[in-house]
């Protein structure tokens, strides 16, 4: 509890941190978000000027921080200038839908890269190893955005999946499997651009964590005791192996974020990625900040996870806590 | 360039791509329509029914028309809601809308309006006099702060409204007014059944959100808002209660649904476009209409090019007045950018087939003054884009005193190379590639530019606030036709005044001629009269290059080719600006 607690603090700091950096950083660049008005012919100063008391802008840099942190403490993480709504509805649905795409692609990325991985480690020194090898470095090499644009292509040219969106037009008249294969349909392409842009460092890291494993003299003892192999993997190998990679886990929810943001932009998903860029390039500051603030707290979300499982796996780093 | 600067461009090569991969070898590209002719074309009586998907490049900011201020929220503005007197999209002259009928005073400052009877909002209520009473106070109130209340101050002062009975109302203008029937276009009619408490209370800017429940909106407009997907799209259904009827009586629109698919990027519009996803699209860049008519679905497209609109690009240098030793480099570099006969031979150099040719691939049009081809009522057919001539460029700097150095370098009559920099916004790809042409144009007369393309934001502060910069290239038009649209351009005392904005008086005897007869064609009544005067302006504007004019793009639009009555316009909302009458012909019926 006391470990929850001080990370919780821990998490609050940072976020109050963050918070004001971006803030100050948006403050800094030049600008704000009426500088497109300011260069329309039939938009007059005084009108900009109404425009400006009205958006509240013209109130100090620090007046707007603290109107902001008062609204956080109403949940609503201040007003769009765009749209004049609370940002929490329209970020916190931006930021579901990241997170529908960013777990899926988690889930799947581990699915493939750990038995992948356990299976190379194994076989070192072998063919399949070397040609594995040869896979996962081109896949690093290959930039994210050139892997969402080619499945992209594929999109365009076989029409076998959506271009963009996330849920087909007559989404609301269908059942309840139908929507689900729906959001499958529309989720495919994103999830696999996803899943490739990770899989090649996770598989690379399960190897090498079981590689040691597996030449550990306490592995070699069990082997020679005659245990059989799945037995020996799972019951001895993995718990072994764990630790390494439950902190790559909440590291890879950090790498399929940022990756994440990318990937929307290319495939119209309508996450925080989308939003975040629009967001920047009219200056609609408090959603930069909620946008920043949400991608955040997913962050943390994933760390804290990986480290309440070590937590919980690891009696070293439970007396640490206490 | 960032990362996520240059998906835009990425998807652009895919659209290519794509292009390539799926054109069959040998296969001809579908031809894509030419300008159209100048009259209107007549409409087709359409079949009832279907759902039409539009892109929008943006989420629109709200549903309240009286603040939209960007352009998704204006183009919805556009679908939901009705004006009294109308610019058409295709002849782009006014007709009658809400007000079947309006006379002027003959001294040009009273317009009595006759609204038309039996007309009800979407959700059932009538419309009448005191509807518009109360649109014109919101949109005049001070604290409501609408992005159009400018339109409305005219002289200097507020247009004020009166109501004579349920369905006449005066507008006076506080003197005569070339434009004054323009001016209700962009002025939705609000109901003040709905509207009058909350504005009473203080809270009409809170009304009318993007997620307001449909059952709280109500407007003249074709369509009305029903569901909103965030991020995704917003589903707008017929109007039961429009107001408008085909010419055989029947009620528009026909179309049961328009659906407005959100796109991050015009590349992306197009891909989906090309997909199927989206039926009807406009404001397509030259590249993706070029790739779009090449590829294997374009026979399923029906594409038209419309020739120039009304946006056009242009280069200009830094003529302020530097207060004191605020930076001393460009002051000095301004002594060349004030000369005439350097800013000609920049004009002259510049190759503006080639920015055509390679920037919109053959589909934008050479300019020599500031109003384009897509201006049909106002340009000055006179003045014609300048050939390109180097020999003549180098003699009109050779005439000014600048000299080729030994190294090939321009100097100017002290000594100093001349070098300079333009800066653009990194966020229009062909701006930046403009001013490269532009950069390797100015090379042959041993001029060195450097390219600075930077973000908008930053752009309007060095334009208006810093003055920070030698040359910029920017893009203009894309509103009204009309000359005053661009009337805080072309004043001297104009915020928009790009060169030297916000000037007490006059710089130059020319800009002074320009703001007295600016300032004459504003009242002058007579439409030949006003047409000769605002010539004169773009005679001088041409002469004196405070802009260098360079092209205008084409305006390219697509849309499925079952679609009927599909003619888009250089006005926006180009492809959707009667979307009352778009129907799907029987051969394809959307669900």
């Amino acid at each position: 509890m006391r470990f929850l607690s001080r990370r919780a603090l821990h998490g609050l700091v940072l976020l109050f941190g963050v918070s004001l950096l971006t803030f100050v950083l948006a403050e800094l660049a030049p600008g704000d978000y009426l500088s497109r008005l300011r260069l329309d012919p039939t938009v007059s100063d005084e009108t900009i000027e109404l425009m400006n008391e009205r958006l509240g802008l013209d109130r100090s840099a620090a007046a707007r921080y603290f109107y902001w942190l008062r609204s956080v403490a109403r949940l609503e993480l201040g007003y769009s200038y765009q749209s004049g709504e609370p940002v929490a509805g329209r970020v916190g649905a931006a930021a579901r839908n990241t997170l529908w795409l960013s777990g899926v692609a988690t889930l799947l990325a581990w699915a493939v890269a750990l038995p992948l991985g356990l299976w190379l480690a194994e076989r070192r020194g072998r063919t399949e190893v070397a040609l594995a090898s040869g896979a996962t470095s081109l896949l690093l090499a290959v930039p994210d955005v050139l892997l969402a644009l080619a499945l992209l292509l594929l999109a365009v040219r076989t029409g076998w999946f959506p271009t963009g969106g996330m849920v087909s037009l007559g989404f609301a008249e269908l059942g309840w499997s139908a929507r689900l294969l729906d959001l499958i349909h529309h989720a495919a392409l994103p999830v696999t651009a996803l899943v490739l842009t990770i899989v090649p460092t996770l598989v690379r890291h399960v190897q090498a964590a079981f590689g040691d494993v597996l030449d550990s003299a306490f592995l070699r003892a069990v082997r020679g005791a005659g245990i059989p192999r799945r037995r020996r993997l799972l019951r001895y190998a993995l718990p072994a192996a764990a630790n390494p990679l439950i902190s790559l886990f909440g590291l890879s929810i950090a790498s399929l974020l940022s990756a994440a943001l990318l990937i929307e932009v290319v495939m119209s998903w309508p996450g925080i990625g989308p939003l975040m860029i629009a967001a920047v390039h009219s200056q609609d500051i408090y959603v930069v900040l909620a946008v920043v603030l949400a991608s955040t707290v997913l962050l943390l979300f994933g760390n804290l996870t990986a480290d309440l499982a070590l937590y919980a796996l690891d009696p070293r780093i439970r007396r640490e806590g206490e | 360039m960032t990362i996520l600067e240059s998906i835009p461009r990425a998807l652009a090569i895919l659209l290519v791509a794509a292009q390539l991969a799926c054109g069959a070898p040998g296969s001809e590209p579908a031809p894509a329509e030419g300008p159209g002719s100048d009259s209107p074309s007549a409409s087709l009586q359409g079949t009832p029914g279907g759902r039409l998907v539009a892109a929008l490049r943006a989420e629109p900011g709200t549903l309240n028309p009286v603040l939209a201020a960007d352009r998704p929220a204006q183009t919805l503005r556009y679908l939901t809601h009705s004006d009294l007197i109308h610019i058409n999209r295709e002849t782009q002259l006014t007709e009658p809308a809400l007000a079947e009928s309006w006379s002027v005073s003959e001294d040009g400052t009273l317009y009595t309006l006759r609204l038309r009877r039996g007309v009800f909002f979407s959700d059932g209520e009538p419309f009448d006099a005191d509807d518009v009473v109360f649109t014109f106070e919101v949109y005049l109130d001070p604290e409501v702060a609408s992005p159009n209340r400018s339109l409305l101050i005219v002289h200097g002062e507020p247009v004020r409204l009166e109501k004579i009975d349920a369905h006449t109302v005066t507008l006076r203008l506080a003197g005569p007014y070339a434009a004054g029937e323009r001016l209700f276009d962009s002025i939705a009619m609000l109901p003040e059944h709905l509207l009058a408490a909350p504005y009473a209370g203080g809270t009409l800017s809170d009304e009318w959100k993007i997620s307001t429940p449909s059952d709280r909106f109500a407007g003249l407009g074709p369509f009305q808002p029903s569901v909103y997907r965030s991020g995704e799209s917003l589903t707008l259904k017929r109007n039961p209660h429009y107001w408008r009827r085909d010419s055989q009586g029947r009620q528009l629109p026909y179309l049961d649904e328009l659906v407005l698919r959100f796109a991050p990027s015009e590349d992306a519009e197009a891909i989906r476009f090309q997909s199927g996803e989206i039926d009807i699209l406009s404001d397509i860049s030259a590249g993706n209409f070029v790739a779009l008519a090449a590829s294997a679905t374009s026979a399923e497209l029906s594409l038209r090019d419309l020739g120039p609109g009304l946006a056009y690009n242009f280069l200009f240098f830094n003529l302020n007045e530097l207060a004191g030793d605020d930076l001393p480099a460009v002051a000095a570099r301004q002594e060349w950018f004030r000369q005439l006969e350097f800013r000609r031979a920049v004009s002259e150099v510049v190759d503006r087939d080639a920015i055509t040719r390679l920037v919109y691939q053959g589909l934008a049009r050479p300019l020599g003054g500031p109003v384009p081809e897509g201006n049909r009522l106002w340009r000055n057919t006179a003045l014609e884009a300048p050939a390109r001539s180097v020999e003549s460029a180098r003699a009109r700097l050779r005439a000014a005193g600048f000299t080729l150095g030994a190294d090939g370098t321009l100097r100017d009559p002290r000594g100093a190379p001349v070098r300079f920099s333009i800066v653009t916004n990194s966020s229009n790809r062909q701006r930046v590639e403009i001013a490269a042409i532009v950069q390797e144009d100015l090379r042959a007369l041993g001029i060195e530019v450097q390219v600075v393309p930077i973000g908008f934001q930053s752009l309007v502060q060095r334009l208006l606030e810093t003055h920070d910069y030698d040359a910029c290239i920017l893009g203009l038009g894309g509103g009204d036709v009309d000359p005053n649209s661009e009337s805080t351009v072309w004043l001297s005392s104009g915020s928009r005044h790009l060169w030297a904005p916000a000037q007490e008086s006059p710089v130059t005897s020319w800009e002074a001629t320009v703001d007295e007869l600016m300032t004459r064609q504003l009242t002058e009544i007579d439409a030949a009269a006003r047409k000769r005067q605002y010539d004169q302006v773009q005679q001088i504007l041409a002469e004196q290059l405070p802009l260098v004019y360079l092209v205008s793009p084409n305006v390219l639009a697509g849309a499925h080719r079952d679609l009927g009555n599909f003619r888009p316009t250089i006005l926006e909302p180009s492809a959707l600006w009667n979307v009352h009458e778009l129907f799907w012909t029987p051969s394809r019926k959307k669900p």
